[in-house]
C-alpha cells in the first residue's frame, strides 16, 4: 500500500528530516511511527500525501509512483488518504455535523450521500447525539473522534494520525485508540506517529523507529524501548 | 469536477460580508478607476462623432456687413456661386439669424432687449469642396478681402483645436484610469488574500480532504468579480451622469457642433458594457492571481 524507496528530505538549513528512508507497509497494517521530536515523523507522513515533495527517492501509494502524479491528481490521492492531527484542526464556527459534511461538500459529494454517511460515521465514532454542537462545547477527546470522522468519512485507504493522543489524557487516548484499531478493522491501513510509549506497549503492532531522519527499527508486534 | 451551486454561492456571500470596510474600498476604486475610463470613452465617441459631422457639415461661415449694398452682396452670392471649390453655400437671413439669437440668449433678455433686429448680421453658411483646412483658410482669406464681408469663421479651425483639446483631454484619462485601474487590482489582490488569510484553516482543511484547486479557487474569484462589477456598476451611473450632464449644457447653450457629444443610446450601452466587462474581468482575474498565488506557496 505504501512504499518509500530511498526517500531523503532535508529542509533549509541543512536540517535533514529524513535520510534513505526505505519502508514496505502493507494494505491492512498499523503502523506506529516512533522517535524523539524532530526524528522525522511528521515529515514521514507528509511526504505521503503530498504535503511535502522529497529531494531524493521514490514514494508509492496503492501502486502509484506519487512523485510522477501531477498536481491535477493530488486532490485524488488525498481523497484516499485519510489525516488527523494532534491539535484536530476542526473549524471553530461550524457544528460536529458541518465539520464533517464540510470534508464531503468540499470534494463534491451530491447531498443525499452527504445526509446518509455523516450520521452513520457520527455515530461509529460514538457521537451520534453531538452533531449539532460546536467543537468549543466538546472535550478534546471528542474534538479528535470529530477529526476521525471527517477524516474517514470518505472512507479512505489510508489512514495517517500525527500524534492524535498527544493533547489527550491517558484515559481517553484509550478511548482513541479503540477507534482507530475499529477503523483498521475495516480494512484502513494506519499509521500513526506517536511519542506515547503506553499506547505502543499496549497495543503490539509493527513499529517503526526513527532517530535523527533514519530508520533505526522496524519492527513487527514491537514495543516502544 | 462538480460544482455545487450553493456552495459556491453560500462561500461567496460570506466572503463578501466577512470585511465590509475592505470590500467597499475595493468597490469604490474600481468605480473610479471606471469612471475615468469610462468618460475617455465618452470623450472618444464624441471627437468621432465630431469628426465625421466634420466631413459633411458646414466648413466656414462668412458674416456679412449688417449694413451691406445690395451689390455687394450680390457680388458675394456670384463669387460664392461661381467659385470652382465651393461645392454648396447658403445665405442666412436677417429673421432666422435673430430667431437663432433669440434661442442662444433665451436666458438674458436683457442682452436680447439690447439687440435690435435690424442690426443683425447676416451671414454664409459656406461648404468648400476639399475640406482641408488649409485650403479652406486660403478661400476664407479671399473672401474676406469682398466688399461687404465683415469676417471669416473656420469651423473647420475651431473643430481642429477642440479636436486636439479632446484627445488630450481623452489621453490624460486615460492614463489616469490607467494607474488607477492598477490601484484597484492591487487593492482587490489584497481584499483576496485578507479573505484568504480569514479562511486560512478553512482551505487547509479542504486541501487536506483532496479539495481541488478550482474548487477552492471559484468561491474568491467569483467575490472579486462581484466586487468589480459592483464598482462598474456605480461608474456607468456616474457615466451616464457625466453624459447627461453635457447634453443638458450643450442644448442649452445650442452648440450645434458640439451635438456629437451627447451620445446616443447605443453608444452608451456599448460603454456600459465594456466598462461592466472590465470590471468583472479585474476582479476576476486579480482574485485569480491573488488565490493561485496563494494556494501554490
Amino acid at each position: 500500500m505504501i512504499k518509500l524507496e530511498d526517500v531523503t528530505k532535508e529542509y533549509p538549513g541543512e536540517t535533514i528530516a529524513l535520510r534513505n528512508a526505505d519502508a514496505d507497509i502493507g494494505k491492512g497494517e498499523f503502523v506506529f511511527l516512533i522517535g524523539p521530536s524532530g526524528s522525522g515523523k511528521s515529515t514521514f507522513l507528509r511526504l505521503l500525501n503530498k504535503q511535502e515533495l522529497p529531494d531524493t527517492g521514490r514514494i508509492f501509494v496503492a501502486g502509484k509512483d506519487i512523485g510522477k502524479m501531477s498536481r491535477r491528481d493530488v486532490p485524488k490521492l488525498r481523497r484516499n488518504i485519510g489525516a488527523v492531527f494532534q491539535d484536530f484542526k476542526l473549524l471553530s464556527n461550524k457544528t460536529v455535523g458541518e465539520n464533517v459534511s464540510f470534508a464531503l461538500e468540499v470534494i463534491g459529494r451530491p447531498r443525499h450521500v452527504i445526509s446518509t454517511q455523516v450520521p452513520a460515521i457520527l455515530e461509529l465514532v460514538g457521537l451520534g447525539e453531538m452533531s449539532h454542537k460546536y467543537p468549543h462545547q466538546l472535550s478534546g477527546g471528542e474534538q479528535q473522534r470529530v477529526s476521525i470522522a471527517r477524516a474517514f468519512v470518505n472512507r479512505p485507504l489510508i489512514l495517517l494520525a500525527d500524534e492524535p493522543t498527544g493533547n489527550l489524557d491517558p484515559q481517553t487516548a484509550i478511548g482513541i485508540m479503540r477507534l482507530l484499531d475499529r477503523i483498521n478493522k475495516t480494512g484502513t491501513t494506519v499509521l500513526m506517529a506517536t511519542h506515547d510509549r503506553g499506547i505502543v506497549d499496549t497495543m503490539r503492532r509493527r513499529v517503526i523507529e526513527l532517530a535523527d531522519g533514519h530508520i533505526v527499527r522496524d519492527q513487527s508486534r514491537g514495543v516502544y524501548e | 469536477m462538480a460544482f455545487r451551486l450553493d456552495y459556491v454561492a453560500k462561500e461567496t456571500g460570506r466572503n463578501l460580508v466577512r470585511n465590509p470596510s475592505l470590500t467597499i474600498a475595493t468597490v469604490l476604486t474600481v468605480a473610479v478607476s471606471l469612471t475615468l475610463l469610462g468618460a475617455a470613452m465618452l470623450i472618444r465617441v464624441g471627437v468621432a462623432g465630431l469628426n465625421d459631422r466634420f466631413r459633411d457639415d458646414v466648413e466656414f461661415i462668412v458674416w456679412v456687413d449688417p449694413d451691406v449694398t445690395p451689390e455687394h452682396l450680390a457680388l458675394i452670392v456670384d463669387t460664392l456661386d461661381s467659385s470652382a471649390n465651393i461645392s454648396d453655400s447658403r445665405y442666412v437671413a436677417r429673421e432666422e439669424v435673430y430667431a437663432e439669437f433669440q434661442q442662444y440668449y433665451r436666458e438674458s433678455p436683457t442682452v436680447l432687449e439690447l439687440v435690435n433686429p435690424d442690426e443683425v448680421p447676416t451671414y454664409f453658411e459656406v461648404v468648400p469642396i476639399e475640406p482641408d483646412l488649409a485650403v479652406v483658410q486660403a478661400l476664407g482669406k479671399e473672401y474676406e478681402k469682398l466688399p461687404g464681408v465683415f469676417k471669416v469663421q473656420y469651423a473647420a479651425e475651431y473643430i481642429k483645436k477642440l479636436n486636439d483639446f479632446t484627445r488630450l483631454a481623452s489621453r490624460v484619462m486615460m492614463i489616469a484610469a490607467l494607474f488607477s485601474a492598477g490601484a484597484s487590482t492591487m487593492l482587490m489582490y489584497n481584499t483576496i488574500r485578507t479573505a484568504m488569510y480569514a479562511r486560512r484553516r478553512e482551505i487547509e482543511v479542504m486541501r487536506l480532504v483532496g479539495a481541488t484547486n478550482w474548487f477552492i479557487r471559484l468561491p474568491f474569484m467569483i467575490e472579486g468579480m462581484i466586487q468589480g462589477a459592483i464598482g462598474a456598476g456605480f461608474s456607468v451611473i456616474a457615466v451616464l451622469l457625466l453624459n447627461r450632464g453635457i447634453g443638458k449644457q450643450l442644448n442649452k447653450n445650442e452648440l450645434k457642433l458640439l451635438a456629437s457629444f451627447d451620445l446616443n443610446q447605443s453608444d452608451l450601452l456599448s460603454i456600459s458594457g465594456w466598462l461592466l466587462l472590465a470590471g468583472a474581468m479585474i476582479g476576476f482575474l486579480s482574485a485569480g492571481i491573488a488565490v493561485t498565488r496563494y494556494l501554490d506557496a
